[in-house]
């Protein structure tokens, strides 16, 4: 037997934690699939493979202010900015509820980030496990996978007339009104068959080819449209700037990515990684060897999105299965 | 006292300003409040942002030694857009501060030993701590020898001290340019052949460096070839960065970040990163 919710149910409750709260779901948005905050349960879309950028927006928005500067009458002030409302995100996919998890890592690392903390802390999510995944799905090598109950509050199943529900957490528990689930005799479906991409042990031969000239090769052909992280749920690099309007000042983090020219130059001029061969194996490196280093966790969470989205079809299962057998050459 | 959001500087007020070459000025700054400016402890090697409002925040060493208690100096050359709106500021203006940031020279383990401060241009400035720190426990180490380097005179940062450091026991100052004027009498070399000159001694010895990435470069050649070993020369590394916290990814050297592993690092820990700058 397991908890269930039928369709019906879902959608009343889905309208109720709107009412309460912000509810954040799948929407269509031209020809695109995004996270965005729903004003009636109609725009969500249940049928979906996975969103086309990452729910990360809403635990770091592209662009967000840190705080204000109030100037008045000679004395200055600064306002920190606060996330008063809570949030529920309705239909996070396994990988990027672990993608949410690997952000967690440097973000709360004490001193914790104030503003990722807040938005993290009033926000529950309600995963959706996946029926079907995309070609470039590759999540089960990569630490989780298509039903993973790990990094979600409320993790729902679609079965016929309805969803499998497990309850994960106190805070999906609090999501719930009383007698809201019943129970059914259904059983979850299968989960789908991914492709597999060789991560075992990746960072030590990452490490190895460090050096090589495959990095170089391979950066021929990228135009650093900086794409790939822009659609990337664990790329959390950032940029913080003032802006001032008028008479208010701000200070406002905003995505940056490790594929800019000038991401590392410093006044003066001095570039360290001036080379987009450098540039772009610091991407990979950052996620298959400093990150697993830092945080004992590999950095990609295999969701796929940057593989559908690089112009140039830079491809990080390929790299890493070129990586993997780079050493092999080298022993031969 | 740390504020719950260490991204929020501490509200400050620039105090003094002065002139130490045509384009770096030394900022001398208080923060605001009386609690938090007692807490307010740093180390030699340890740096903050400092803010110009609207403009922007930059990391700097520090310069001053927080013994003194005389709030917190950093040298601050005109270089790009948040360090030009800094210089136009007039003394008594608000800034904001945050830190002290990263790991320090560790000088407890330089007791007792001979030590030399090899620093070029602005990048003289974060060694500034460790001098006025062995001067004013001078019983504690050995020779201090100072080698500080620019392009030209007018460039030298700290002049105004170079009586009173060239005047310390067992402390030898060398002033050395790239190109003089007619007022010039000192030398006129590279850094790297100045130490070669010197024939510094590896023996009890710890050799400081700081300064562009070209002149640490043939300073280290220079270094060994004299025989010090790796984990007796010290430098203290520049990054892109942006939080000083480790999160916003920016400073990394392989899986090191110059904010929070650094800015400290010896020779023997620089050629063990994964990524060489």
């Amino acid at each position: 037997m397991s908890e269930f919710i039928s369709k019906k149910d879902l959608l009343t409750w889905l309208g109720q934690l709107m009412e309460e709260r912000n509810l954040v779901a799948p929407t269509r948005v031209d020809d695109l699939l995004l996270f965005s905050k729903i004003d009636q349960v109609e725009d969500i879309v249940f049928d979906f493979d996975n969103t086309t950028l990452s729910p990360k927006e809403w635990f770091y928005p592209s662009s967000e202010t840190l705080f204000y500067v109030e100037q008045k009458d000679g004395q200055t002030e600064l306002i920190p900015a606060v996330i008063e409302k809570e949030t529920a995100i309705f239909g996070i996919r396994p990988c990027d509820a672990q993608g949410m998890a690997m952000n967690d890592f440097p973000f709360l690392e004490e001193p914790a980030d104030d503003l990722y903390r807040q938005h993290r802390d009033k926000t529950a999510l309600i995963g959706l496990a996946c029926i079907t995944a995309c070609p470039e799905c590759f999540c089960s090598s990569m630490g989780s996978g298509p039903h993973d109950p790990a990094n979600v509050d409320i993790l729902l199943t679609e079965v016929a007339d309805g969803y499998i529900a497990q309850v994960l957490t106190d805070k999906g528990k609090a999501l719930l009104p009383d007698n809201l689930l019943t129970t059914a005799d259904v059983s979850s479906p299968p989960a789908p068959v991914l492709s597999e991409v060789p991560s075992d042990g990746i960072a030590e031969k990452m490490r190895q080819a460090f050096d090589e000239p495959f990095w170089d090769r391979l950066a021929d052909r990228c135009i650093h449209c900086n794409i790939c992280s822009y659609v990337c749920p664990t790329c959390y690099c950032f940029d913080v700037r003032d802006y001032t309007d008028k008479e208010r000042i701000e200070r406002v983090r905003s995505w940056e990515s490790c594929q800019s020219p000038g991401f590392t130059r410093i006044a003066g001029g001095h570039d360290p990684r001036s080379t987009k061969g450098s540039r772009l194996r610091q991407r990979f490196s950052h996620k298959l060897l400093y990150f697993p280093r830092q945080f004992g966790a590999l950095g990609c969470i295999g969701c796929g999105r940057c593989v559908r989205a690089c112009p140039v079809n830079i491809d990080i299962r390929e790299i890493i299965q070129d990586v993997q057998q780079l050493e092999v050459k080298s022993e031969a | 006292m740390k504020p719950e959001n260490p991204l929020l500087p501490y509200l400050s007020t620039l105090q003094e300003l002065i002139d130490l070459t045509p384009d770096v000025k030394l900022f001398r700054l208080e923060l605001n409040d009386p609690d938090i400016r007692e807490g307010f402890d740093y180390k030699p090697g340890q740096f903050v942002f400092v803010s110009a409002f609207g403009v922007g925040e930059s990391p700097f060493g520090i310069t001053s030694v927080a013994h003194h208690k005389a709030g917190v100096d950093v040298a601050i050359r005109r270089v790009g857009t948040v360090t030009n709106a800094l210089h136009q500021l007039e003394p008594g203006a608000t800034v904001g501060v945050r830190g002290p940031f990263g790991n320090y020279f560790p000088l407890d383990e330089y007791k007792g030993k001979n030590i030399f401060i090899i620093g070029g241009g602005i990048g003289f400035a974060p060694l500034r701590p460790i001098i006025t720190t062995v001067l004013d426990y001078r019983e504690d180490y050995g020779d201090l020898v100072i080698i500080n380097g620019a392009r030209s005179p007018q460039d030298l940062v700290f002049a105004p001290e170079f009586d009173t450091w060239a005047a310390s026991p067992k402390t030898k100052l060398e002033l050395t340019v790239d190109a003089g004027n007619e007022n010039w009498t000192g030398r006129v070399a590279l850094i790297p052949s100045v130490v070669s000159e010197l024939k510094l001694s590896p023996q009890n010895a710890i050799a400081i460096t700081c300064g562009p990435p070209i002149m640490i470069h043939f300073t280290l050649i220079e270094l060994r070839k004299l025989g010090f070993a790796d984990n007796q020369i010290i430098t203290t590394l520049e990054g892109k960065m942006k939080c000083g916290l480790g999160k916003c990814a920016r400073c990394n050297v392989g899986d090191k970040y110059v904010c929070k592993d650094g800015p400290v690092f010896s020779m023997e820990q620089i050629s063990q990163l994964i990524e060489q700058f």
